[in-house]
């Protein structure tokens, strides 16, 4: 692919993306988006038909971008919901194909991984392991995965030449993630009092694995958005005994790796991380962007953090749902007066939901305009 | 009040001395429903140190996991008790939703707290609702989701209910990933539970536990 010179809109549009990164004001408050199913459904496109083809799903997400107005970015640039399969370990389930054709994709979350996996990984290593489950339970994961790979750059493009940037497309696992997800919540969190010892034994493992890996791919890949994510690693649902050991130091490093190598790690932890928001100042100053989604006091998250990590997020998911356009735009308001508008970017938490009203994204989308 | 050694053992996470002091009841001959007393005097313990954020999540599933080992040998006897629970909730993760993260959490501690718990699964048809109150005449319906998608069936799941002239006998909670207070107002439910132990504590206030 022939490389193009990105047209002054999209150089815009990523400087006052890249101004707030490092905590600067830029001339407005950027914002950026993450829709799957909304977009689909503002577009009238099927749900089974964007959740099983990627280039349906990027040219809908884009065609839904230029509907909504003026959007900054978008975190990635097409879609296969099979893919978190690779992430929590467990085969989802997708419109048309397990679940009714226009319903939303679900994760099918049941105990695989069984407590001998845990000296099978010692002993083989977690790739190898790894390579044996997916052929075991994650066979459209691994389809989806390569689908991306392929698709991922070619849609980035023709946002590019639209003026949108795309964000953050690329993710670093932590491997607390992927047990958690095979292993389920519960039986998960049993063993970390049962096996602690042999739990973080098989960490440590697969995160030596995992820092290779984050290495090469941001040294391939260059510098650009990846996504750190944090799902049942929020301090919400561990004590810190348990966080201290088991989540912090490979969060920590995972997250020091991609800054170092030039990538700008966005934190996209959901659920509540109140607790540890002091703790985000070991981070590296002013590379890091904090996604929240709803749960985590925001406006307490600037004030501690301030000067140090821009923050994105996070008008909660249920009231683009339920709320009014006047709701949305008080919260906005607020938003944009204390969180921004230095170091700020305007997004929804977590991801648009499916059934937002378009009344109410349109409304977040405008609220940056001033 | 002091609580006993077995209540602290539960409180303290302490498995093998819980475990060993039930056996040590049981041997002396003492009754399985004083025994069950104390061990959820210990999830009491553990409720307070949630409350006051010494404990977290990981803590309540793994003090229900020993409210459930301790508690296994006196499951015979309980059987002809009673009193062995302050209640019953009927729980479901509603219509086309199949997560059930969040609501096993709730069925586990729940449970380890008391309340006999009548788990209705995942993808809970509204009626299946319905037919659960009318068998088990419960005095709590307890509902999940993680999709904003289903609030709709939430809602409707809660007319079904009430379409069946069976609101007035039940009390329902709610709770969930994107659910909130205002969730609950436009479901029409009667508590939104942001915890498992918020869940708990809504439950007993219900069922007039001190």
């Amino acid at each position: 692919m022939g490389q193009m010179a990105p047209p002054p809109l999209f150089i815009e549009r990523m400087t006052r993306l890249k101004t707030a990164v490092a905590c600067g004001t830029p001339d407005r408050v950027p914002l950026s988006l993450v829709m799957d199913l909304f977009a689909a459904r503002i577009m009238g496109v099927k749900f089974s038909d964007f959740a099983s083809d990627v280039d349906v799903a990027g040219r809908t997400m884009l065609a839904a971008l230029e509907k909504l107005g003026d959007v900054d970015s978008l975190q990635f640039a097409t879609y296969a919901p099979d893919v978190l399969g690779m992430l929590w370990l467990a085969p989802m389930k997708i419109p048309g194909r397990e679940l009714p054709e226009d319903s939303q994709w679900q994760m099918d979350e049941q105990v695989r991984i069984q407590p001998e996996d845990y000296d099978r990984i010692l002993e083989m290593g977690w790739s190898p392991w790894f390579g044996e489950y997916i052929g075991k339970h994650l066979g459209y994961a691994a389809a989806a995965g390569a689908a991306l790979q392929e698709a991922g750059p070619r849609w980035a493009m023709e946002y590019m030449k639209k003026g949108y940037v795309i964000f953050s497309p690329m993710t670093i696992d932590h491997p607390f993630e992927h047990l958690a997800g095979g292993r389920t919540v519960k039986e998960f969190t049993l063993d970390l009092f049962k096996m602690p010892d042999k739990v973080q034994a098989v960490l440590d493992v697969m995160m030596a694995e995992k820092r290779e890996q984050a290495l090469h791919t941001v040294r391939a890949v260059g510098p650009m958005g990846y996504l750190v994510g944090s799902w049942r690693t929020a301090p919400e649902f561990l004590s810190p005994k348990l966080w201290d050991r088991f989540v912090w130091p490979y969060m920590k490093e995972l997250v020091e790796i991609v800054a170092e190598e030039g990538g700008t790690p966005v934190l996209h932890y959901d659920a509540n991380w109140d607790r540890e928001i002091e703790r985000l100042k070991e981070l590296p100053a002013r590379r890091c962007v904090l996604e929240l989604d709803g749960k985590t006091d925001i406006f307490r998250a600037k004030e501690i953090l301030a000067g140090h990590m821009c923050i994105l997020g996070d008008v909660p998911p249920a009231l683009l749902t339920l709320g009014t356009v006047e709701e949305v735009r008080a919260y906005c308001r607020r938003l944009l007066t204390e969180v921004g508008p230095d170091g700020f970017i305007m997004a929804m938490g977590c991801a648009l939901p499916p059934d937002a009203k378009f009344e109410n994204v349109k409304a977040m989308v405008d609220s940056v305009q001033g | 009040m002091t609580p006993s050694p077995l209540a602290q053992a539960v409180g303290d996470l302490d498995e093998q001395t819980a475990v060993a002091l039930v056996e040590e009841k049981l041997a002396k001959g003492e009754a399985a429903l004083g025994i069950l007393e104390e061990l959820q005097a210990g999830m009491n313990i553990v409720g307070e140190r949630f409350e006051s954020g010494e404990y977290y999540l990981s803590e309540l599933i793994y003090a229900a996991d020993i409210f459930k080992k301790a508690g296994a040998p006196l499951q015979e006897e309980l059987k002809s008790a009673t009193q062995a629970s302050y209640g019953t909730l009927v729980l479901g993760t509603v219509k086309n939703d199949i997560h059930d993260f969040g609501k096993d959490i709730v069925a586990t501690v729940m449970s380890s707290n008391g309340i006999k718990v009548v788990d209705l699964g995942v993808n809970v048809e509204h009626q299946a609702f319905v037919d659960a109150i009318k068998e088990h005449q419960p005095e709590l319906v307890g509902m999940s989701c993680l999709l904003t998608t289903v609030f709709e069936d939430m809602k409707e799941a809660i007319r079904t209910i009430e379409a069946a002239g069976l609101r007035d006998q039940v009390k329902v909670l709610i709770g969930g990933g994107p659910v909130d207070e205002a969730t609950r107002e436009f479901v029409g439910a009667d508590y939104y539970c942001k915890t498992a132990q918020d869940g708990v504590a809504v439950a007993k206030q219900i069922l007039g536990v001190k």
